[in-house]
């Protein structure tokens, strides 16, 4: 069952600038649907558009078969930075993303979630004492309180080390699996997405649009060794240096058949 | 104040108290500190000191109170509301370019020469500083944070008292420091415009009677309320900004 459906939005800026055309993204119940693209190719403003952060020029989103317009209770959010309250301690932190739960429900999950992400006894604590992947873990635990149909991450991960991402990466899977949300991703990185989703959607930029859309049949858990998990890698690599061709003015190739790839 | 902080001050009077003692210098017209011990001993004991610190205290209190609560109020208004910003801030920019001291005769004129004049032109210099901080600290608080409260449900009320509200305080606290040595700058000229007690008629009288000691001795009170005061500010605001990284270390 489709629990959140984009159908042919676009956005055009008050300048006339054409940030995405046509996107049509449908995901299943707890699907994992990573938005794969380079810069500039409209995968943040499709998730501002979803998050209800700015409103599209033409198209619809649903979640759960129903319109939605604005922001809306089942959809949550981790942006690319923590974007932690500073004047917040950071069990508050995390309570505060549960703002329509009873308050002893949400102490309750504020305090199971603590622990789940590993944090526990950092409750009172300020979020200026954190790392960036602690931060990065509290800003996941907010989103999560409140149990969302669909969360939304843009590029969380970008910011961190490589340690750090991985053990993010399965702190998110481990959530994943217990809540079951429908999560929409957008990354630039191949890795990632191959290691998160179940289904790659490459987009082409200028203006953004769903270049290929790519089932990822590897089971869980992933062996970032296999071949399987190799091959995917490749034909991913392979969609986004088609989306960039597609769009690269007529004359010499840089890459691509006949090219050097950047990616191969 | 650190004791770092004395140093200079113990060392300049130390050196005075010592030149004018060892007959270098006379000390009439600058009086070495023992001499404003004594005054300032003097005017306590008699009740003096007291009338005017009381004066000047009340000016200063209902003159910050009333320009730190419009200023709040609107620098919000012009803060929350675009048209509000179009409609107030060149109104109050242009009356801020005026020389504020420019005000006393029509304060006079308009409200006579008691206190509501005075308070008038106290609340006048706490007012601008106040806005301008408020209005520009609104105007800085970070967007995605304000996006972080309508993801997760926040209403403009709630947005407004629970991220902009919090946001602004510690730029609120610092507009009103600014205001509150305004306040004090502003009491001294509102005491000369015509009046028979306080800190500043003092200096006045001090100025008229040729007494050095008193003018100084009231200057010293000066900077010892100004800095109390500040201080007193400051133990406020600490508790509600202990998240900033500043706040800790200059504990």
């Amino acid at each position: 069952m489709t629990n959140l459906a984009i159908d042919h939005i676009g956005k055009t800026y008050a300048d006339g600038t054409e940030a995405l055309r046509d996107i049509q993204v449908h995901a299943a119940e707890g699907e994992i649907v990573a938005i794969l693209g380079g810069s500039g190719c409209g995968k943040t403003t499709l998730l501002r558009l979803v998050a209800g952060l700015d409103t599209p020029s033409i198209g619809a989103i649903s979640v759960g078969g129903q319109k939605i317009a604005g922001t809306h209770p089942a959809i949550s959010a981790v942006f690319q930075e923590p974007r932690l309250l500073p004047w917040l301690k950071v069990g508050a932190n995390i309570a505060f993303g549960g703002q329509r739960l009873d308050p002893t429900e949400r102490d309750r999950r504020a305090s199971a979630l603590m622990e789940r992400i590993g944090l526990s006894g950092y409750d009172h604590r300020w979020p200026r004492d954190l790392s960036g992947g602690q931060s990065q873990r509290v800003a996941i635990a907010r989103a999560l309180i409140g149990h969302p149909g669909v969360l939304l991450l843009d590029e969380p991960f970008s910011a961190l080390d490589p340690f750090t991402r991985a053990s993010l990466h399965e702190l998110v899977l481990g959530l994943w699996k217990e809540l079951k949300p429908t999560i929409l991703m957008v990354t630039h990185d191949v890795d990632e997405a191959v290691t998160l989703a179940d289904r790659i959607v490459v987009m082409k930029p200028r203006p953004g649009r769903v270049h290929e859309s790519i089932q990822v049949d590897i089971p869980r858990p992933r062996d970032k060794l296999s071949s399987a998990f190799e091959l995917m890698k490749r034909r991913v690599m392979r969609a986004i240096d088609r989306s960039l061709a597609d769009d690269r003015p007529a004359g010499p190739r840089a890459f691509g058949p006949g090219g050097t790839s950047p990616w191969l | 104040m650190k004791p770092t902080g004395f140093i200079i001050p113990v060392l300049l009077g130390v050196t005075w108290e010592v030149v004018v003692q060892s007959g270098l210098a006379t000390g009439r017209l600058m009086p070495p500190p023992s001499h404003l011990l004594h005054s300032a001993i003097g005017l306590a004991a008699s009740g003096e000191l007291w009338t005017h610190v009381a004066a000047t205290m009340t000016r200063i209190g209902l003159g910050f109170l009333f320009g730190a609560a419009a200023g709040t109020a609107c620098g919000v208004l012009a803060g929350a509301s675009g048209l509000a910003l179009r409609l107030l801030d060149p109104s109050i920019q242009a009356l801020r370019a005026i020389p504020s001291l420019a005000w006393v005769p029509l304060f006079i004129l308009w409200l006579g020469i008691f206190e509501t004049s005075k308070l008038a032109l106290i609340a006048m210099g706490v007012f601008f500083p106040v806005y301008l901080g408020v209005l520009s600290a609104i105007q800085g608080v970070d967007r995605k944070l304000i996006e972080v409260g309508r993801v997760f449900g926040l209403s403009s009320t709630g947005i407004a008292l629970r991220i902009t509200g919090p946001a602004v305080l510690p730029s609120w606290f610092a507009a009103l420091r600014t205001g509150l040595g305004l306040g004090f700058m502003f009491v001294v000229a509102a005491e000369l415009m015509g009046a028979s007690e306080g800190l500043g008629y003092m200096l006045l009288d001090g100025q008229q009677m040729g007494r050095a000691d008193t003018i100084l001795v009231a200057m010293i009170v000066f900077a010892l309320l100004g800095k109390a005061c500040d201080s007193i500010l400051v133990a406020i605001s600490i508790p509600l900004l202990r998240w900033q990284d500043t706040v800790r270390a200059s504990l």
